[in-house]
Formats: C-alpha cells, structure tokens, sequence
C-alpha cells in the first residue's frame, strides 16, 4: 500500500480490519523504502474506514513510524480520522509510551502543518491533559492561528456547542513528538522561511534544503526569513546562513532578515552575515512593499532576475515527451481526445486574460525547467471532472484539483523522461487564481508555448526554464 | 481512460452460459442433483473444477472425491448451485492478472472464503432462499470486471491513486457512468441468474440507491462486511485488492457487533 500524498502530507488509508495478522501485509518493504523517500512535513494513517484493531495491528504502522522519523526528525507522524472510542483504544495500547500524534481529522492535523500555515484560524481546542493543551496552543499560534483553550470539558461542550463561531474545534487529539519543520511559504517571486527561538545546528535538518535548492532551479532569486521570533543564534547557525548565502550567490539570488534582533546574537555574527551577503530589514514590509527594492533583488518578476536561463537544446528534444506526457493525462482524465494544435517558441503569450486560471510544476535533475498550463476556467473544471467528482464553483477547490492534475502531468513527465534515460525530479504543484498572479512569475521568460485541446476545447501549454 | 463503449465492449464479450451448464443449473433449480450431475459429467472443464473444489482442505473432506454425483451429493443441493456460479464466474478469470497480484487459484480461495462465510451468515440469520445463498458468488465479479477494464492502464492509474484517493469503483464511475456492481448486475442478467442475486451485489456496494426490502438491504450490509473480511486477508491485501473498492463503515454499523461475533473476531 502506497501513501496519497497532498500539500506535504502523505496519508494512508487501510480498510477493514487491522491485526497483527494482515498489518504486515499492508506495508512491504518496498512501500516503507518509498514512504522514506517522500518529500513530505507530515505521514498519517487514517483510521477512517477501519472497523477493527488491536495494538499488534497499529504496532506495523508505529515502527514505520520510528523508521521516518530516525531517517528525518522534522517529519510529524501519527494516526487521524477516529471517533473517541479508537481515540480511546489507542491511548489504552500506548498509555505512557505515546510519540507519535493523534488528529482527531485530517483537516485538524493540517492545521499542524506548515503547508497551511498562516491561515489564521480560530481554533477552539481541548484536552484533559494541560501540557498537551498547551503544546497545541503554542504550535496552532506557531503556525499563525488564534488558540482559544476551553479549561476543562464543561467550558468546552458549552464553547463548542457555538460550532459556527469557530473555524475548527480541536478534541480527542494528542501532539506527540512534533515536526518543528522551518515553515515555508510563497509570496510572489519570493520564498519566505519561518525560524524561531533559538537557532542551533538543529537547522541543518529542519531546513529543507532540497526544497531550497528545486526552488532555485526554477527561477526564484529572493528567500526571506521570518525571524521575528528567533531569540538567538550560535555559531552553527551562523555558518549554516553564510554556506547558504555563499550558494545563492551562484544563482544571483539574496537573501534576507526580517525582524531578526542582535539583543542577544552578537554584533560580529551581523557582520559575518552581511559579508555573506546577506540582508537585514526590521519589517517584512520593508521588503515586500518596496516595489524598487524588490526589483533590485529580483523579486518582482522573473525579468528582472539577472540570470534568466535559456531554454536550451536538451530541453526541447525533449519536448515530444512533455506535449506527450500533457495529452495522455488529459486524455486519461476526461476520456476524449487531447492533440496539438501549434507550437512556437516565444515569451508567454495569453491573449484573453478574462477567466483563465493557470499551474505550474518545475522539474530537476537530468533536465531542468517548468511546465505550466493555462485553462479558461470552465474548460479546466472539466479536465478535472474525475478528480472533483461534483460540479462546484468552489474556486479554492478547482485550483486544488487543477494542481492534483498537473501533479499527474509531471508524475508522467518524470515516468516518460526515465524510460529515456533521463532522470528528474519534480516540485510540488503551483497554482494561479488569475493570469496576472502566472505573469509575475513567467512574463518575458522565453519558452516553447504549444496550444491544445480536447474536444474543442483549447488550453495552453508553456515549457520554460 | 475507459468509456463507455469499451464497458459495453466487454459485457458483450462475456459468452453467455453454455447448453450443459444451463441445464445444470435448471436440474439444480429444482433440487435434481442425479440430473444435475449427469448433464455436468458432459462438461469436461466443470468437472475438474468440481474436483479441484471439493478436494481442497477448505471443505474438509477426509478422502478424494471423483465422481460429480458424489461431489453433488456430499456438496448437498445449494453448494453445488454455489459451486456451479462460482465456475462459471471463473470462467471469466484472466490467464495473467496486471491490477492484482491474484491467479487462478488465489482467486478461487477468494471465492471459496466468501462462499464459506456468507452461508455461515445465511445459516445464522436463518435464511433458507436458495438464490440469497447464490448470491455470494457473484460479487467476486466485480474484481474481475476492474482487473479487465483497467489491466492495460495499470501505470496510469497508480499515478492517479498517488495524487488522490480513489477507488476503482469511483474512477469508472466518473469516468462512464457506470460502477463495477452495475456491469455485475449485467453479467449476471446475461446469465439469466434469479434477478435478487444481482440485486443484493448492488447493494453489498454500499452506494446504491436501489430500492430494497428490508431484508434485501440487511443481507446487503452483512455482504459488504464480509467482503471487507475477506480482502482484510494477507493475501488479499498483498494482491491490492483491500483499497480497490471504498469500504462504508456507517453502512455495516447496525451489523458490526453481530459480525464479530458470529466471526468469532476477538
């Protein structure tokens, strides 16, 4: 059994019934080996459609578990998806010996998650264990939400029985040994990182350095730290921001602070830094609303970025495999038939910008660059009719699905490439509610734009560096 | 990735039940087993199945049996019905399997497991109707109809599961319309199998939207969890079958606690 992975959680989902007899049989070597090679913040098992099971059952999952997180610290591991009976057993199996989490839902356990972070939640949370409600409350407010703590069981069936008054009501749900994975998140053309407290050696593994360096590869030039929090730093820190400022630099990318105070981090460790060639800024705002500022350093648009790769020869031999790879996913997601219309090498061009929505996904290893597609939003509702199930207008939903679907394209890209010898990785999808948000990002990069379509349909290929 | 055209494709492929097996099944019908078994001597290939089965420690049988009349006899009239639908639905088995890791005869434990425990549910629940105990044999259709339609895009649809979790059921769904129960339901008409046989594997789903007696309904639920046993199996699991379709908890809930028990599932 392989894990559904999404927006960096990677979830299985066994059915059933869960003993010490079967639970072996859900995961081979083979499904741990890939489990471990996941790229992922959170691995959950979902205990939603299983009726039965005992400890022996859980205890196959719990050592995959140990296994991910001696392979990788910075990964959350846990069960979700019960009711409190199950919340109930699984507490009984493990009593004192609990490290790893219970999610009462997926959607709670996302809101531990740095790929949701900063959505400000209000989030009514309890449990009979004060230590836990208050580790929840501190990485719920770490993560950017509003913890509202109900102080025993009565405040909180009276605060929950208001369930609109809150985004999410957080109970039967324990926090075991968590991820403390540096929060990443994306504005624009710029990469911005959370740290916090005190930075020590330990960055070197909660920093995601491949996920750094793919980001890199396709074009983005400015990284941020949040550091508002950050109380301190020691020398190991120190040498992980200059190593990391010295290989930007190779990619003409900057690096900044923001918020970053030397109360307690010596002046010298300033000046290290800043010889490096890193920034500092008091507020965030100071970079993100300094439109010159952020021209300079290569933010504002991927034109104004120094080193603007070409797409080179490599690239575009391989391009039958990338229209290939677009027009059997399409094909295989809406059962007619995709074909090309015309393909010619020019900066993006879109001429109707009205209603068209748009993602991307980067690929890297033997070959590097970028796929993005451009659908009028109807057309890409239908693409991903299969992925959605219902109709819906739900924006948020669509560019989740359109993403799910572009993950598909580049899972086949990556398949097609690899029975050419050519071996790459791909990046997580991206997303774009409207053209403007797509031309931020690709406007005068040069690529090879092919028009598509599926019954009747056109939408957009672009293949860039 | 697969239409509508290539389902109805593949109903129409499925050869209808031949002279000798009709007519055993007829002789059956009315409780005739020296008929049934004569007619069934005339067929070579059920004929070993019926030795293959009756043989296997599965029954329990402590000495080899040969003769159909005596496999008849000893199977008694509803279980050679059961073994009789369970060959011709093996009939449909692929040589190689590409979904599944199955072959001939894991896939003929499968329906010799379900077999076992659906009549021990029938027995429980004191339902004699013959056809309600041939009902089992045709939901093991419906692995098959999913290793057919999606065996040649194998590749393609792990890519998809890796992004989202869907059944195999949801997937041809959306995609055509129309769900695996439902082409059973087509094979089993094709058959001329008693219309409730068809009708409870619509329900054992745990999607359908067909209206049902009550107790159509119940035998339904029972089946679903069954079927959830049984693919809760090692070997069945290995084999991919535990996620090929959605597993309905709300759905078996009034009957879980009776399962259990009756399973003796600690």
């Amino acid at each position: 059994m392989r894990a559904t992975v999404k927006n960096g959680i990677g979830i299985f989902s066994p059915q059933g019934f869960l003993d010490g007899n079967n639970s072996g049989a859900f995961l081979s070597i083979e499904d741990i080996e890939a489990t471990l090679h996941l790229n992922i913040d959170m691995l959950l098992v979902s205990l939603k459609k299983v009726v039965f099971f005992n400890r022996n059952g859980l205890d196959t999952f719990v050592k995959m578990f140990a296994k991910m997180r001696n392979k990788s610290s910075t990964v959350t591991v846990g069960f979700c998806d019960y009711d409190k009976k199950k919340y109930e057993a699984i507490i009984k199996f493990y009593e004192k010996d609990i490290n790893f989490s219970l999610f009462k839902t997926q959607e709670i356990a996302a809101l531990f998650s740095s790929s949701f972070q900063n959505q400000n939640k209000n989030v009514l949370l309890y449990s009979d264990d004060k230590s836990q409600r208050a580790a929840m409350a501190i990485e719920l407010h770490d993560y950017g939400h509003n913890p509202i703590i109900a102080q025993s069981f009565q405040e909180f069936k009276e605060k929950a029985s208001n369930e609109s008054a809150y985004d999410a009501i957080i109970d039967s749900s324990y926090l075991g040994q968590m991820g403390q994975k540096i929060a990443t998140r994306v504005t624009g053309n710029a990469i911005i990182y959370t740290v916090s407290s005190f930075l020590d050696a330990e960055i070197g593994n909660s920093f995601n350095i491949a996920y750094h360096q793919n980001s890199l590869n396709v074009g983005f030039r400015l990284f941020i730290f949040d550091a508002y929090k950050v109380v301190s730093m020691n020398i190991h820190a120190l040498n992980f921001f200059s190593r990391l400022s010295s290989s930007a630099a190779e990619y003409n990318a900057t690096i900044c602070f923001a918020g970053l105070t030397f109360e307690k981090i010596p002046l010298s460790f300033k000046e290290t830094m800043e010889d490096a060639g890193i920034m500092f800024f008091d507020q965030m705002d100071d970079i993100l609303q300094n439109k010159e500022l952020l021209d300079e350093l290569g933010a504002s648009s991927a034109a104004a970025a120094k080193n603007i790769r070409t797409l080179n020869k490599v690239t575009v031999t391989e391009l039958p495999h990338f229209i290939e790879a677009t027009v059997a996913t399409i094909e295989m997601m809406t059962n007619s038939e995709a074909s090309k219309e015309r393909a010619e090498i020019h900066d993006i061009r879109i001429e109707n910008k009205e209603g068209m929505i748009a993602s991307s996904i980067g690929f890297y290893g033997g070959i590097d660059g970028m796929v993005i597609l451009v659908f009028p939003k109807e057309i890409a509702k239908k693409a991903c009719e299969l992925l959605m199930g219902e109709a819906t207008d739900d924006m948020e939903q669509v560019l989740d699905s359109l993403a799910e679907l572009v993950n598909i394209v580049g899972g086949k890209i990556k398949s097609l490439l690899y029975d050419h010898n050519v071996r790459v990785d791909i990046t997580l999808p991206r997303t774009y509610k409207d053209i403007d948000a797509l031309l931020e990002v690709a406007q005068e990069r040069k690529g090879v734009q092919v028009d598509l379509k599926f019954d009747n349909d056109k939408f957009l290929f672009f293949l860039t560096r | 990735m697969i239409t509508r055209e290539k389902v109805d494709e593949y109903i129409d492929k499925i050869p209808p039940a031949n002279e000798a097996l009709r007519l055993t099944l007829h002789a059956l019908a009315v409780g005739d087993l020296t008929k049934a078994a004569k007619i069934a001597k005339t067929d070579l290939a059920l004929n070993g199945y019926l030795k293959g089965i009756v043989n296997k420690p599965i029954y329990g049988f402590r000495n080899e049996v040969n003769d159909v009349a005596q496999i008849f006899g000893i199977l008694g009239v509803e279980a050679s019905h059961q073994a009789v639908y369970n060959y011709m639905i093996q009939l449909l088995s692929p040589a190689k399997w590409h979904l599944f890791k199955l072959n001939r005869h894991s896939f003929a434990d499968l329906q010799d497991k379900l077999t076992l425990g659906w009549v021990k549910i029938l027995k429980h629940l004191n339902i004699k109707d013959q056809d309600l105990y041939n009902a089992i044999t045709l939901l093991p259709a419906s692995i098959l109809v999913a290793e057919a339609l999606f065996n040649e895009r194998v590749d393609d649809v792990k890519l998809l599961r890796s992004v989202k979790n869907l059944d195999y059921n949801t997937i041809l769904e959306r995609l055509c319309g129309m769900n695996l129960f439902a082409i059973c339901e087509a094979i089993a008409l094709k058959w001329e199998m008693p219309v409730q046989i068809a009708h409870i594997v619509h329900l054992s789903s745990g999607l359908s939207e067909l209206e049902a007696s009550e107790q159509e309904l119940l035998l339904g639920r029972w089946m679903h969890l069954l079927l959830f046993y049984e693919l809760s199996q090692p070997l069945f699991i290995e084999a991919g079958l535990n996620d090929f379709i959605d597993f309905h908890p709300e759905f078996i809930a009034d009957v879980y606690e009776e399962f259990t028990s009756l399973m003796e599932i600690a």
